[in-house]
């Protein structure tokens, strides 16, 4: 028996051969996939099907074929389940005329937790210096952790963040990015949507990536990079003699094609591991300098190129 | 208990905010200045008489049937159209609760508006006929007319975004005319059941308000039971609906 990279043990959330239409237009087909413990990024361009996916795990949206289960309860039909999940939901979900503590003491009350964690959920999206202002006034970005805020005074085994990091400053991504993995590393399950292959990158352990409303890849990056065996790895080299390096390496098997470009050199090849053995044997052997050696592709910004090509 | 106060508190400022408050606010002085005006000519029929002439009429089937229409539709309509339904959704709440909680801070924001606009247009009789006669049976009318409209209008705002539209082509076309014009069909007009509270409570105008009531019995206790059993059904057809309709915002 087989175990698709898709699924997890021990997962909190599982979708299994779920669809969602909405009349004539597919919007996530026959995805099967599961999430656990730790971070796990969902991927995909907008429109693939990431925000409805998410929230048919919510139970926002009942699949239309399928079935989704989250900590072992179907969220549509037992509203319990909702003690231990929160959502941050791409869209301004916010009242505007509340005060960030409002909001957050708000989410409070009606998860039926204790309001004394309001302080430190807007302490640790860094709100506090404008907790009091109403939120109709806030930026893009403090609205987003305002949001997030609102989510974390409940303390949950399961956080949904579909594109959480939209519109915030660098600082502040980098704040919320630590965040998340501090809640991943601490056994919680966090399912983060984007779009910008960067964050995800930065944050997820594992990926699960949809186009078009099917499951495109998952897994690890570099995991996913090498089940694409049919695709070259592309790798940059730099050097102070490039053409006389690709005059040497294109005869040899294991490269497909060679471009040069000032002093660098793009290779692609099938076989990453003797081209890494190859190329620093060739420039001693010719005495060319190299400074850079590196894959311009285990970045999820080539391998969600890749998955997009593939798909079309 | 403590979900459905603070869904109640927050879901009064969000249907009253911004400029509905004004809006709605110079419509509740409507009964009063057309009160007012109604009084100044001396010749009979008297002040009294002349408040369930037009006063009355316009605050029972203009001011309630707006007012209730706006803040009714707002109450969970406002929730899916700024996206803030999920907000709701996503707690440990029985569905049946939000839809009771919603209720509630709708019927008490629209009887606050509707009840001032019942309350100055008793206060404009007070002061011309020198009688506070009106005052109790249009305050128990419009509590109850308005407990029964916004229940209507807060299903029809959860299941449409056109439910200003439809609810008004509803207030003008059947209430005001349909079911006036063919009194059988009194008793299904919610209006009727503010005018049978008001009927019964204030006797003497029995005779002068009996054909809009067709066959209704006036009589508040008919009338609290109608909007109370109104209130309870939209309740639970407004906890069926968030509980099987997606939650899509628009």
């Amino acid at each position: 028996m087989t175990t698709s990279p898709a699924v997890v043990t021990g997962a909190t959330v599982e979708v299994r051969e779920a669809s969602k239409w909405f009349g004539q237009k597919v919007a996530v087909s026959d995805v099967t996939c599961s999430f656990g413990p730790g971070l796990s990024g969902l991927l995909g361009p907008n429109g693939a099907g990431k925000t409805t996916l998410l929230r048919m795990i919510c139970g926002l949206l009942s699949p239309s074929d399928g079935s989704v289960s989250v900590l072992g309860s179907d969220p549509r039909r037992d509203h319990r389940v909702y003690r231990r999940v929160a959502l941050v939901p791409e869209e301004d979900a916010v009242y505007g005329f509340l005060t960030a503590r409002g909001f957050v003491s708000y989410a409070a009350d009606l998860s039926g937790v204790s309001r004394s964690g309001v302080e430190r959920a807007i302490q640790t999206v860094d709100l506090a210096a404008a907790a009091d202002r109403p939120i109709a006034g806030f930026s893009k970005g403090m609205r987003q952790r305002a949001k997030v805020a609102a989510a974390l005074v409940t303390d949950p085994d399961l956080l949904i963040l579909d594109e959480p990091l939209n519109g915030t400053d660098p600082v502040q991504r980098a704040h919320l990015i630590d965040t998340f993995r501090r809640l991943g590393a601490a056994g919680k399950t966090l399912i983060v949507s984007s779009h910008v292959l960067a964050e995800v990158e930065r944050m997820a352990d594992r990926v699960i990536a949809i186009v078009d409303g099917r499951l495109a890849a998952a897994g690890s990056v570099l995991a996913i990079r090498q089940a694409m065996a049919d695709i070259p790895y592309r790798i940059r080299i730099d050097s102070d003699d490039p053409r006389t390096i690709a005059a040497n390496l294109v005869a040899t098997e294991c490269v497909t094609s060679v471009a040069v470009a000032g002093n660098t050199l793009h290779v692609e090849t099938s076989d990453l591991p003797d081209l890494g053995r190859r190329v620093p044997q060739v420039a001693k052997d010719l005495g060319v300098r190299l400074t850079a050696f590196e894959p311009e592709d285990e970045s999820l910004e080539s391998v969600f190129r890749y998955l997009v090509r593939r798909r079309t | 208990m403590r979900a459905f106060a603070s869904m109640v508190r927050v879901t009064m400022r969000q249907v009253v905010g911004g400029r509905r408050w004004i809006v709605l606010g110079l419509l509740a002085l409507l009964p009063a200045v057309v009160m007012w005006f109604a009084s100044i000519d001396p010749s009979p029929p008297g002040a009294f008489e002349r408040y369930n002439d037009v006063p009355l009429p316009t605050l029972l089937l203009l001011v309630v049937p707006i007012v209730t229409l706006v803040i009714g539709s707002g109450a969970l309509g406002d929730e899916r159209r700024d996206g803030t339904l999920s907000f709701l959704l996503l707690r440990p709440i029985r569905r049946s609760t939000i839809a009771a909680a919603k209720l509630t801070a709708a019927w008490l924001a629209a009887s606050l508006i509707a009840g001032s606009a019942g309350f100055l247009a008793s206060f404009v009789l007070a002061v011309r006929a020198d009688t506070w006669i009106t005052l109790a049976p249009t305050l128990v009318a419009v509590l109850l007319a308005t407990a029964g409209y916004t229940a209507v209008f807060m299903v029809l705002g959860h299941v449409t975004s056109r439910a200003v539209l439809i609810g008004l082509v509803y207030v003008f076309v059947w209430e005001s005319g349909i079911s006036f014009a063919a009194p059988s069909l009194a008793n299904v007009s919610l209006s009727r059941i503010g005018l049978t509270a008001y009927v019964g409570m204030l006797p003497e105008t029995a005779s002068a308000l009996g054909e809009p009531l067709g066959a209704l019995a006036p009589g508040a206790g008919g009338a609290l039971a109608k909007a109370l059993g109104i209130a309870l059904v939209c309740i639970l057809v407004g906890a069926f609906l968030l509980k099987r309709m997606d939650a899509t915002s628009e």
